[in-house]
């Protein structure tokens, strides 16, 4: 079972999902990460649930469209994801800002 | 008279009285899933299941007026799940419309309820008949546990082909990848609030019923699809992957 490190308000939080776990959904059923995730809308838009992986970056897929154009590159570049869009199946190590990202504007189709 | 179940066999019968009666068994579900429906026939399906998934927070919302004050949580998750369906991010109806555009049809057509199946129509009046009438925890498994918690299985199966098979874009699908996130949060936590308030053995065989008649009306509802709208096209026995145990509930649901 993937281990969880939440880094956040200067504490640490740890525990265990199972495998393909969403943290996000999680944490809406009100499970570990619940209540130290922050998170929002769950669809890729709000960026509430960002976190900067410290660990385990190199088990998660490639950013998906909705991070590339909510987060941009720049902070894609620093280790940011978002948790709503991620299912995570190794080891993480994550630390959440105390303010939220703001989301990049994207161009009217 | 049926004894009061334990939190876990509560939630095993719950689970076995949808599994028997998912909609991805249903002719229309494995058409989509194998790639061969037409974006006529999508067209077709967007049209009715606004009709179906559009007044969800309506739904919520009678049920919502009438869950007792003191059941907080359940309070709030049916107001948190209104929240989300219209104004949390984007509006899911305005994806829906979105990936309903990109098959080929318009905003017109598809919030035009004339436009909707007697089938189409038939769930929608039953969900609104379950919000209005009954108590409002058999209200909850029904649309939530019964309905809602079966789309991440759905859309899982469906959103991969939908990009791979029919070459729609990430922006046009938004509509279903975002449901298989948030109908896992509502789904489970529907079960949390049926586990926790279905408190009598009389209360837990109305949810077990009504969980039942929810996935029952949903496979319905998608069967229906197919025969007014893909059965011209491609006949059951030249449906791949539709065989055995799913045409014999094709048949029941019938």
């Amino acid at each position: 079972m993937p281990s969880v490190v939440l880094h956040r308000h200067g504490q640490v939080h740890q525990g265990e999902v199972k495998e393909n776990t969403n943290l996000v959904v999680r944490a809406g059923i009100k499970q570990f990460p619940h209540p130290h995730l922050r998170y929002g809308c769950g669809m890729g838009k709000c960026l509430r649930c960002a976190c900067r992986i410290l660990k385990g970056a190199e088990h998660l897929p490639e950013p998906n469209w909705k991070e590339k154009a909510r987060l941009g590159d720049d902070r894609l570049g620093q280790g940011y994801r978002l948790m709503c869009q991620i299912w995570f199946t190794h080891d993480v190590e994550l630390e959440q800002d105390e303010a939220p990202l703001q989301p990049l504007a994207v161009p009217a189709a | 008279m049926s004894e009061l179940m334990n939190p876990d066999d509560f939630r095993a019968a719950l689970e076995k009285a949808i599994v028997g009666k998912a909609a991805t068994k249903a002719p229309f579900s494995v058409a989509w899933a194998n790639g061969t429906l037409s974006r006529e026939h999508l067209c077709r399906w967007a049209e009715n299941h606004y009709h179906y998934v559009g007044p969800f927070a309506d739904y919520l919302g009678y049920v919502y007026a009438r869950m007792p004050a003191h059941y907080t949580e359940a309070k709030d998750f049916l107001l948190h799940n209104m929240y989300e369906e219209e104004i949390g991010g984007d509006r899911h109806t305005d994806l829906l419309i979105r990936f309903a555009e990109a098959c080929g049809t318009t905003r017109e057509r598809v919030t035009n309820p004339d436009n909707m199946s007697a089938t189409t129509r038939g769930l929608q009046g039953w969900c609104y008949s379950v919000a209005m009438r009954e108590d409002p925890i058999v209200a909850v498994a029904a649309l939530v546990v019964g309905l809602e918690s079966q789309v991440p299985s759905i859309y899982r199966k469906q959103t991969p082909t939908l990009r791979e098979k029919y070459k729609f874009s990430d922006s046009e699908v938004e509509f279903f990848d975002l449901h298989i996130v948030s109908d896992e949060i509502h789904g489970e936590r529907g079960y949390q609030i049926v586990l926790e308030h279905a408190n009598t053995p009389d209360l837990q065989q109305r949810c077990l019923k009504i969980c039942e008649v929810g996935a029952q009306m949903r496979l319905l509802y998608t069967t229906a699809l197919y025969w007014d709208y893909v059965a011209k096209d491609i006949p059951l026995n030249q449906l791949e992957g539709f065989q055995g145990q799913a045409q014999r509930e094709l048949v029941k649901a019938a």
